[in-house]
């Protein structure tokens, strides 16, 4: 874990010098050094695949960010987005035979799709009715899953590929993707398009009295979160070579997508990353012995964050940062 | 189909709709006084649906009177996750998207507890009761739906009078309608508030229980009733009393009869895909529908 101070995203940083950006850019170079060099240290079958798991947990979370830390709208259906990636990649690889990177890419592109045609209607409604409305497009979409002769239905579809498997090209596959949408939220972050979202965000009201079309925002962020979701599924399913609507269209997949971001820090750049990356590694060390202390665990852990650190993790330590150099203040 | 069938149908439709208005009564009693949207009333139902199962087991208490006694401990359990909890999150004229996430993750504390509790596997409430039915003629009639039935009625003609006729039914209605002018009257918005989730935990456990002697369940089991409560106060309007019942009843008729026509395994899907045409078609409700009495 790198420093906090660099975690911080500069709020409206609008135009900013170039070193700036470097200086937020770096540690993402660096945590993509950093990652690419685990197989040469530890080159073990079982930290691999733990890694790749939360590689693609914490694109997704990323994503979920996108749509709910930038933007302010709060989404349980993400399943969605993930299921279809999942679902279109494997079908395209199996089934037509295209390249596996294209397969990933069309995921993304159908999940894009789809948010919109959720989107177009869903935000129409505000706040806490549109995240109502996820739950019933996500349970919908389960259910038609289930019942699907094209995928098989309910006992799922086996990802079948003519070429040897590779681990670490996975590995390196799912890093690149998660780095990739952590230098997307940094644009975000930096740029006038994430300064409209956070508009949309804090007040909607306002932000279209100054210009921003509110829904126009909400619709392009649901989009590129759902584009990274709908990669990230891809990438998940032709390393799992089986999927079926029970989990990746399952509604607690959805539920895991918002747990992450919340826990680490809403809005933040690298909050989702810790999420992701803790929320991997405990459910993969405690989902064989204990699904339900896992669940019950984060569930404990999302009341506490609302009543006392909305922040979530970053928001815990830039506090603990702030005591510390308080306390220095006062000593020296 | 034969006009006994029909009406064999519209039977069974409206006892379904009872218990799917005592259901959605909770969540819109919590919606009304405190503009929350209660995520965690599905950890609530499935607590009541244990709760009576083990009064049953345990005690050899009847299901239909468990599921009452059930109702009172949540009453209790909900003031608790009121006090402890909720009275703490910001809640406004409109839902708030942190109380949204706080009983979210009241719903998943429940439900795992339960899965730790009760384990996995489905459980049922097996009475003499459960497969007897009466013959009205032509129609058929499960007993066990028809006592249900009679029990939800009994809860909301409770639910009536004390809305109607006692203080703090009118304090609920008065929040309801303008949380400013209540405080101004001199009402106790964080005592009714308190008093008011508890009834609302209370209905979903009651309605968790009586749903326990129709279906088997799980600690997972409240999620698809939860969304169903949500498609029926949609429908009514979020905050009209009324609302709920004929939403349950527009809810009951359209899953019993649209199985004559789609798969049974499309009929959830259904639900909530009513649910988004509501929101976006009708977010008023049906009440909206006689727009003399909104149009003011």
């Amino acid at each position: 874990m790198s420093s906090t101070k660099s975690q911080v995203v500069a709020p409206a940083a609008v135009g900013v010098s170039w070193q700036s950006w470097l200086g937020q850019a770096a540690p993402i170079v660096l945590a993509g050094v950093v990652g690419a060099a685990v197989p040469l240290l530890r080159d073990d079958p079982n930290t691999i695949r733990l890694l790749f798991i939360a590689y693609v947990l914490v694109t997704t979370s990323i994503a979920w960010n996108v749509l709910g830390g930038f933007t302010g709208q709060v989404s349980f259906g993400f399943a969605v987005f993930y299921g279809l990636g999942a679902y279109t990649t494997a079908l395209l690889i199996t089934r037509a035979g295209v390249h596996p990177y294209l397969a990933y890419l069309a995921g993304g592109v159908l999940a894009a799709l789809a948010s919109l045609v959720i989107g177009v209607p869903a935000f129409r409604l505000r706040g806490p009715y549109f995240a109502i409305a996820t739950i019933g497009v996500s349970e919908t979409v389960r259910v038609i899953a289930n019942n699907l002769k094209l995928t098989g239905g309910a006992s799922g579809f086996r990802v079948v590929e003519r070429r040897p498997f590779n681990q670490l090209e996975h590995y390196y596959v799912a890093l690149l993707v998660a780095l990739g949408a952590l230098a997307l939220t940094l644009v975000l972050a930096r740029t006038r398009a994430g300064l409209a979202m956070r508009a949309v965000r804090d007040d909607q009201d306002a932000a279209a009295a100054v210009g921003i079309d509110p829904f126009r925002w909400k619709l392009i962020a649901h989009a590129l979160a759902a584009l990274l979701t709908g990669i990230a599924g891809g990438v998940f399913a032709r390393y799992a070579a089986f999927i079926h609507p029970g989990g990746v269209f399952a509604f607690q997949t959805g539920v895991a997508i918002l747990l992450m971001p919340v826990i680490g820090g809403l809005g933040t750049l690298w909050g989702p990353v810790f999420g992701g990356l803790i929320y991997g590694i405990v459910q993969e060390q405690l989902i064989a012995r204990f699904p339900q202390i896992h669940l019950l665990l984060y569930g404990i852990l999302l009341i506490l964050i609302i009543l006392f650190e909305p922040g979530g993790l970053v928001g815990l330590a830039r506090r603990v940062q702030r005591r510390l150099s308080a306390g220095r203040g006062r000593g020296s | 189909m034969s006009a006994a069938q029909v009406v064999n149908l519209l039977v069974a439709a409206l006892l379904l709709a009872g218990v799917y208005a005592i259901m959605s009564y909770g969540l819109a009693l919590a919606y009304g006084v405190m503009k929350l949207v209660n995520l965690a009333h599905a950890g609530f139902m499935m607590l009541g649906a244990y709760l009576t199962l083990e009064a049953f087991r345990r005690l050899g208490l009847d299901p239909l009177l468990g599921a009452v006694a059930t109702a009172g401990v949540l009453w209790l359990v909900g003031m608790g996750v009121y006090w402890l909890l909720v009275r703490h999150v910001p809640t406004g004229d409109e839902p708030t998207l942190p109380s949204l996430l706080l009983l979210f993750g009241v719903w998943l504390v429940l439900q795992n507890i339960g899965y730790l509790i009760w384990g996995t596997q489905d459980q049922a409430i097996l009475t003499p009761r459960t497969l007897q039915t009466l013959r009205l003629g032509p129609v058929t009639l499960p007993v066990v739906r028809v006592l249900v039935f009679l029990v939800a009625l009994v809860g909301l003609v409770v639910l009536h009078l004390v809305l109607g006729r006692t203080w703090f039914g009118r304090a609920v209605r008065a929040l309801t309608q303008n949380r400013q002018a209540s405080r101004i009257v001199g009402i106790d918005v964080g005592r009714t508030a308190m008093l008011a989730f508890g009834a609302s935990t209370a209905f979903s456990g009651l309605a968790g229980g009586l749903l326990a002697t129709l279906y088997s369940f799980n600690p997972d089991f409240g999620g698809p009733f939860l969304l169903r409560s949500f498609v029926i106060i949609v429908l009514g309007g979020l905050e009209s009393f009324a609302g709920v019942a004929l939403g349950g009843l527009v809810l009951a008729l359209l899953e019993t009869f649209s199985v004559l026509v789609i798969p049974a395994g499309y009929q959830l899907a259904l639900s909530f895909g009513l649910l988004v045409v509501a929101l976006l078609v009708l977010p008023g409700g049906l009440p909206s529908l006689f727009a003399w009495r909104r149009r003011l």
